[in-house]
Order: C-alpha cells, then sequence, then structure tokens
C-alpha cells in the first residue's frame, strides 16, 4: 500500500511539472510579457529607463532557462507573484476568493447528490418504468443542455419577470451579499443564501439528471449479481435486497466518481460565476484574461491542476477502502 | 469513392451498413435524432433562402429590440406597428421659378438677378397610421455648387397633422462655398433633442409622431445674394424618413436592431460544422493514440497513457479559454483546441479494445505471416474498432457544440461569425433581460439543446448497438 501510495505521489508531481512547464511554455515562451508592446497601445511617453526597470522588476532580462527554474520554484512554493491588475499578491487574492466557489459548488453538489441519488434508485428498482424512462431522459438532458442557458433562463423569469410581475425580484441577479452588507451576521447568513439561491438551484436542475443516470447504471449492474438473486431466494424483502445489499456495493463507485466530479464542476462553476457576479475563483480567471493577468492566471490554472490531482488520488484511495476486496487484497 | 475497395470489400461493408440499419431503425429515440439532425442541416444548406438579411451588416432594420411581427396577434400589441421607410417626394410650395425638377430628387438654382431676398420652399407629405414609434431617423442629401456671392441656407422642418407649429429638424449653416453633406437627423441624438427643447429622456417618436394623419416635411431654401451676379445650385437627393417599427420580422432585432431569425439560421452552419470538426479531429487524435500505445505497448504505451493522465488533469474550459485569449479568436483556433484536447477518454476506450483484439488468434496469424505493425493496425485493427469510435465521435458532437458555445457566452469567440453562443452572449451583456427580451434569449439556447439533443439521441441509439456495455463518463 505504501509502495503504491510513494508511487503515485511521485507521478502526481511529475505530472504537475509538466503542468507547471506547459503554463510556462504558454505564458512566457510563446506569448510573452513585454512592457513595450503592453505600453505601446496607451501612447504614452515612457522613458526607456522605466522600462528597463519594468524588464528587470519582473525578471525578464534573465535568461530563458534562469527564468524557467525560478518559476517552477516559485510555483512548488506557492509563490505566485503579484497580480498586474490588483497589485495584491496572488495568494492573498485567491484566499478571498475562495470562500465565494468553495459555498457555491459544496452546497451545489450536496444538494445534487441529495436529489440525484434517490431518484436514480427509485429508477433501478423499477426498471423499465414511466419512472425510469424519465430517468433517463433527464439523464440525456444534461449532456445536451448548456447549463448556463437554464441558468439565463431562470434569471429571466425568476428574477426579471418577477421583477415586473411583483415589483420585487425573487432572486437578486448579481453578488454573493446586498451591499453594504447587513450587520447582524445571522441576517447576513440569509442574505448570503438568497444571492446564492438562483446559481444553486441551477445547478442543481442542470446537474441531477447525470447524477441519477449515473446511480440507476450503476445499481442496475448491482442489481443483476448472482449475490442478488441469492438474497431473493433467501426470501428477503425487495426493500432489504435493494439498500443493505445492492446499494451498500455500489457506494464505492459512487464516492469515487464524487471525488473525481469536483475538478470538472469547478470549471464550470466559472461561467455561473460569471452570470451571477460572484466574486469566486471562476470569475477572477475570467476578469484575469480580459487583463491579461498572468501572476493570477497561472496560478489558477496550477491550482486546478493540483486540485485535480488530489482528486484523482482520492479517488482511488477511497475505493481501496470502501471496497472490501480490494482492501483484503492489499492486506495480503 | 467505390474503386478504394474491391469488390467483395464492398459486398461486406454494404451488408454491414443494412444490418447497422435494420437495427438503426427500431430506435425511435435515434430516429427522432437523425430527423432533427436532418432538419438542421436542411437549415444550414438553405440559410440564404431562408434570410432576408444578413445578420452581420444589416443594423437598425427595426428599432432596438423590436419584438417579433407575430405579436400584433395578441392583445395589447395590436397597434405595434413595422418599419415605415417613406421616400420623399418634394413639391413646390413656393419660388417654383427656381426649381428646376423636383420628386425624388430637387433641383434648385438661383441665377444672376436683382440683389433680394429670395425664398423656395419645397414639401413632402406622407401618411403614418400607426402607433408612434420609438426611434426614427432621417436622410438627405444636399450639394451646393456653382456658387458665387451668395449666401445661402437650407432648413427642414417636419408639421404634424393639424398643426400649426412645426418642429426644425435640421438647419444648415450659412452655405458661401460649395459643399455636399448626407445629413442623418436620428431621434436618439442628444443634441437634436435638446435644440427642439426636450429633456434627453424624453422620447422624441412618441411625441412627435404621437398622431395618425399626414405629415408633412418643409424643406427651406434661402439665399441671400451679395452682388449683382450672385449665383448658386442647390441640389437636394435621397431624402427619405425611416421610422422604425415596434416589431419586426420572425424572431424581432437584438440591440442593434438586426434581425434575429437571420442571425439563428446562420448560427446553424457554424455550430454545426464546429461540432463534426472539432469532433472528427478529436476522434482521429484518440483513434491513432488508442491504436498506437495498445498494439505496441511497452514504452510507447506509457508514454502516450502518461499524456492522457496529464491531459485529463488539465481544467479544460479554463485552458481553452486562456489558448484563445493568447492566440487570437480565431474558429479554426477553437476548432482545433476543442478538438486537440477531447480526445482523451475515446484513446482510454479504444487502447483496451485493441488490447483485446490485439490476442485474437487471426491477429496472431498476420503477425506469424510477416504482417508489419502498421499493416496489422490499419487493416485489421481500425476496421474493428471504427463503430465504437463513431458511436464515440457522435456524442463527442454536443460537447463540442456546448464548449463553443460557452466560450462565445463568454466572450471569447470569433467575433466575424454568427453563432448561438454569441447572441446568448449580446443579449446577456446588451441589456436583453432589462428589456425582457425573450425572443432574442429563448430561441439560440433552444437551438443549441435542439442540436445537441438530436446528437445526443442518435449516440445514445448507436451506443446501445454498438456497445452496449460502454459507458462514458466525460
Amino acid at each position: 500500500m505504501r509502495e503504491y501510495l510513494l508511487k503515485r505521489i511521485i507521478i502526481s508531481i511529475f505530472i504537475l511539472w509538466v503542468v507547471a512547464t506547459l503554463n510556462f511554455v504558454i505564458f512566457q515562451v510563446v506569448s510573452p510579457l513585454s512592457p513595450e508592446d503592453t505600453y505601446a497601445p496607451l501612447n504614452l511617453d515612457i522613458p526607456p529607463e522605466t522600462l528597463e526597470l519594468i524588464r528587470e522588476l519582473y525578471g525578464l532580462n534573465e535568461p530563458m532557462h534562469m527564468r524557467y527554474i525560478k518559476y517552477i520554484k516559485n510555483m512548488f512554493t506557492f509563490d505566485f507573484g503579484i497580480s498586474f491588475v490588483s497589485r495584491k499578491p496572488v495568494v492573498v487574492e485567491m484566499s478571498q476568493r475562495l470562500p465565494a466557489t468553495v459555498l457555491l459548488l459544496g452546497s451545489s453538489m450536496v444538494a445534487t447528490i441529495l436529489i440525484g441519488t434517490p431518484i436514480g434508485i427509485l429508477a433501478a428498482s423499477k426498471r423499465g418504468s414511466k419512472k425510469d424512462i424519465v430517468t433517463i431522459g433527464a439523464g440525456l438532458f444534461t449532456w445536451g443542455v448548456p447549463v448556463f442557458f437554464i441558468q439565463l433562463l431562470f434569471m429571466l423569469f425568476f428574477s426579471y419577470y418577477w421583477m415586473k410581475i411583483f415589483g420585487v425580484p425573487l432572486f437578486p441577479v448579481r453578488g454573493l451579499y446586498s451591499i453594504p452588507p447587513l450587520a447582524n451576521p445571522l441576517a447576513f447568513m440569509a442574505d448570503v443564501a438568497w444571492h446564492i439561491g438562483l446559481p444553486l438551484i441551477t445547478l442543481v436542475v442542470g446537474g441531477f439528471g447525470a447524477w441519477a443516470l449515473y446511480t440507476r447504471n450503476i445499481l442496475l449492474d448491482a442489481l443483476t449479481q448472482d449475490y442478488i438473486i441469492t438474497a431473493r431466494a433467501k426470501g428477503l424483502s425487495e426493500r432489504t435486497v435493494l439498500y443493505r445489499h445492492a446499494f451498500r456495493s455500489t457506494l464505492p463507485p459512487i464516492v469515487t466518481i464524487i471525488a473525481l466530479s469536483i475538478p470538472g464542476i469547478i470549471t464550470g462553476a466559472m461561467i455561473t460565476e460569471w452570470i451571477f457576479t460572484l466574486p469566486g475563483i471562476g470569475r477572477w480567471y475570467l476578469d484575469a484574461l480580459t487583463g491579461s493577468d498572468y501572476p493570477v492566471l497561472q496560478a489558477v490554472l496550477f491550482m486546478f491542476a493540483i486540485l485535480t490531482i488530489l482528486c484523482n488520488l482520492i479517488a482511488d484511495l477511497l475505493y481501496g477502502i470502501l471496497d472490501p476486496r480490494i482492501r483484503v487484497g492489499v492486506r495480503r | 469513392m467505390a474503386s478504394i475497395f474491391s469488390k467483395d470489400k464492398r459486398i461486406i461493408y454494404t451488408r454491414r451498413i443494412r444490418e447497422f440499419w435494420f437495427e438503426f431503425k427500431s430506435k425511435k429515440i435515434g430516429l427522432a435524432g437523425l430527423a432533427l439532425i436532418i432538419i438542421y442541416v436542411l437549415v444550414a444548406v438553405f440559410a440564404p433562402f431562408l434570410t432576408p438579411y444578413n445578420p452581420i451588416t444589416q443594423p437598425r432594420l427595426a428599432q432596438a429590440t423590436a419584438m417579433p411581427e407575430w405579436i400584433t396577434v395578441f392583445p395589447g400589441y395590436q397597434d405595434y406597428g413595422k418599419t415605415q421607410r417613406e421616400i420623399l417626394n418634394w413639391n413646390v410650395e413656393k419660388g417654383s421659378e427656381f426649381v428646376e425638377g423636383w420628386g425624388s430628387s430637387a433641383e434648385i438654382q438661383y441665377e444672376a438677378g436683382k440683389p433680394q431676398l429670395v425664398q423656395v420652399e419645397l414639401s413632402s407629405q406622407f401618411s403614418y397610421m400607426q402607433m408612434a414609434p420609438n426611434e426614427f431617423f432621417t436622410l438627405f442629401r444636399y450639394e451646393v455648387a456653382n456658387i458665387k456671392d451668395i449666401e445661402c441656407s437650407i432648413a427642414l422642418s417636419l408639421i404634424p397633422p393639424e398643426a400649426n407649429s412645426s418642429y426644425i429638424f435640421w438647419r444648415s449653416e450659412t452655405l458661401t462655398a460649395e459643399k455636399s453633406q448626407d445629413v442623418t437627423v436620428d431621434s436618439k441624438d442628444p443634441i437634436f433633442i435638446k435644440r427642439l427643447g426636450f429633456k434627453l429622456q424624453e422620447n422624441l417618436g412618441n411625441i412627435i409622431f404621437s398622431q395618425k394623419g399626414d405629415y408633412t416635411f418643409i424643406l427651406l431654401i434661402q439665399f441671400r445674394p451679395l452682388s449683382n451676379d450672385a449665383m448658386a445650385k442647390v441640389v437636394i437627393k435621397n431624402s427619405q424618413i425611416v421610422l422604425l417599427g415596434r416589431v419586426h420580422g420572425i424572431l424581432g432585432t437584438d440591440y442593434l436592431a438586426k434581425d434575429i431569425w437571420s442571425h439563428l439560421v446562420w448560427g446553424s452552419r457554424i455550430s454545426l460544422s464546429i461540432g463534426l470538426l472539432a469532433a472528427l479531429v478529436g476522434t482521429v487524435i484518440g483513434i491513432f493514440v488508442g491504436v498506437t500505445s495498445g498494439y505496441l505497448g511497452g514504452l510507447t504505451d506509457e508514454v502516450l497513457m502518461r499524456t492522457v493522465d496529464i491531459l485529463l488533469c488539465l481544467p479544460l474550459l479554463p485552458l481553452l479559454l486562456a489558448l484563445v485569449h493568447l492566440y487570437g479568436r480565431n474558429v479554426y483556433y477553437i476548432v482545433l483546441f476543442i478538438g486537440i484536447f477531447g480526445w482523451q477518454g475515446l484513446a482510454r476506450v479504444i487502447r483496451s479494445q485493441t488490447l483485446s483484439i490485439r490476442e485474437t488468434p487471426y491477429i496472431e496469424s498476420a503477425r506469424a505471416s510477416g504482417a508489419s505493425g502498421f499493416y496489422i493496425m490499419q487493416k485489421h485493427i481500425v476496421p474493428n474498432i471504427i463503430p465504437v469510435a463513431f458511436a464515440s465521435m457522435i456524442l463527442a458532437v454536443p460537447s463540442a457544440i456546448l464548449f463553443e458555445a460557452a466560450l462565445s457566452f463568454l466572450g471569447f469567440g470569433d467575433p466575424r461569425v454568427v453563432t448561438w453562443g454569441m447572441m446568448l452572449q449580446h443579449a446577456f451583456g446588451f441589456g436583453g433581460f432589462s428589456q425582457l427580451a425573450w425572443w432574442w434569449i429563448v430561441p439560440p439556447g433552444l437551438a443549441i439543446i435542439g442540436l445537441c439533443m438530436a446528437f445526443v439521441f442518435i449516440g445514445h441509439a448507436f451506443d446501445e448497438i454498438v456497445n452496449p456495455r460502454l459507458r462514458r463518463r466525460r
């Protein structure tokens, strides 16, 4: 087990190094930053000494390999430098942006799983029924429907049309809390919940179908196993068979897929944050793109890669822990 | 095409395709998807015949965010009018001795004579019988030539029905030299609004055209000769007034008053081609990597599969956004990037298939009879994995379409082509929501959903036929 873990960690570090190098190539070799180009459209009279100073400051005068070594060292020590736009250290700003993203994604994931799993179980237990077909339909639906369109529609109806008909919108259209923020902590929390309501609901609407379909398919696989036939033959109730026997065996793949889907959900949340103007990582990244804020872009891409690798690792480990067959195999 | 294959090969392929079609026919969902795609393809092919306007180059077809024309069927909207274009035909009211010709263009000639003030008055009438427009504009061109020792001025004003006063639309400065100019008087022009003495937030269209009836334009041309041999020639051309409609076409207009229906129809071309091309690029790479890695094994396999691992760790959307931002918002780049970063899942599937095919006896016998690795891959392995690859490609199309839509929606699409994502971006960014312009927001989204669902349906049916156990995760 330890050997396996060690191997995985070494491979992970290797992958991280490749991703970091790729970042370097994209942002500093192929389309490198040059103060001359940056200031040229502004038509400012910047003296050459100042430009030289800027080059010095960002280490642009050093040879490429020195820059690369420094860059890799910085990346792996989480020293992402200072944002061009906000002039704050990237790490500090990232920690300010993280809560919104974590709040949105955490709550939407929990809600999606809590709604999707029972639907999937129901569909699997009544295979071929109308409920099952509806579940399959909902699952296929999520394949072909852009979540951002669902969000736009919900926004149109629950904010703008609601506003027109009732005078107040059911949900606000932008921000994480009212401005100025409410002083009372309880009221503030309620305010945040109100603001996050629409993004949350739309993410769940766009995601629960896929989740239900996934649960259904795993459970159906489990239900065709021999031990289920044995359990039924013993005369156990259908309920016991479903929950105590079949569903339990689906836990490892379900937990795995939760871990594996986190990175994808985070990138998907980028558009959500954009639409609802939530001050999260995704919105930050998009703003950094328009401002060519390279330190931020590099940092976010690197952190996304770390997150993906971590999630993969956790998925593997959890699978080993949850699945008795693998667990026993490891002990031997 | 047929000559590529020998005769018996052709027979085998036709039989396979026929068998496949026989099975596919029984899948209702697949047939529905196929029908839907045929509709989209027809729309894309016949786009020029379906659209009366160019979605990029023809703005101001009606007022900004005009509603669809058929809305007038519903109560409350019956009075909403279409765009009315009136070519102004000039008649002479005063000073006919100076007017050489009139009609759609008028020519006024002043020749040496008594040095006294001369006024020429032209008028043009049109009737307006609709609800007051929100926007209007007037165009005309004047040319002053052969001018000598004279001060001349031109003024345009409008008299509403049964009114004594008039609105002065435009007045030239005193002209003493040759000049020609295209004049546009726009109801949204703040200087114009101020000059008429209204507040900026007031709507000139609603005020001036509030009555139904005959409106009269008066064009007044004044000559003030300064000497005895003064002369001048003034030509008025291309005079027209456009009262922009509150309703327009099949799906109304967007913020620049471009035709939404045309935009929607032309968008099908881009979405279809981007989706198919990107999926094709991804599938080709996926087949190549999967077969090579599976057949050769060893170090090649290790390197290729680690590459897949690395690509799977890259956050796709942020990376695509960064690449498109850095290398230019070009539709070909977008296709290429989506294709290049979208083959990892397929490569893994193909690799495992290749692994199992490699161990079959007929591959072994082919190898024993001295066939090269390339020959075996190309002749024996690739034909066997084509069905799986094809099913996977069909399922890759909707995700490519959705990716492109997301890119465009975030403002990273190619600005030169018309896409559905771009329509949503405009609606989101330029006030489609605050104006409740559902005809601008809903159709592009439904178009995306319809096209993606069609491919998902077909892919689902395909999957069931080709590979019942195969489940895609990403």
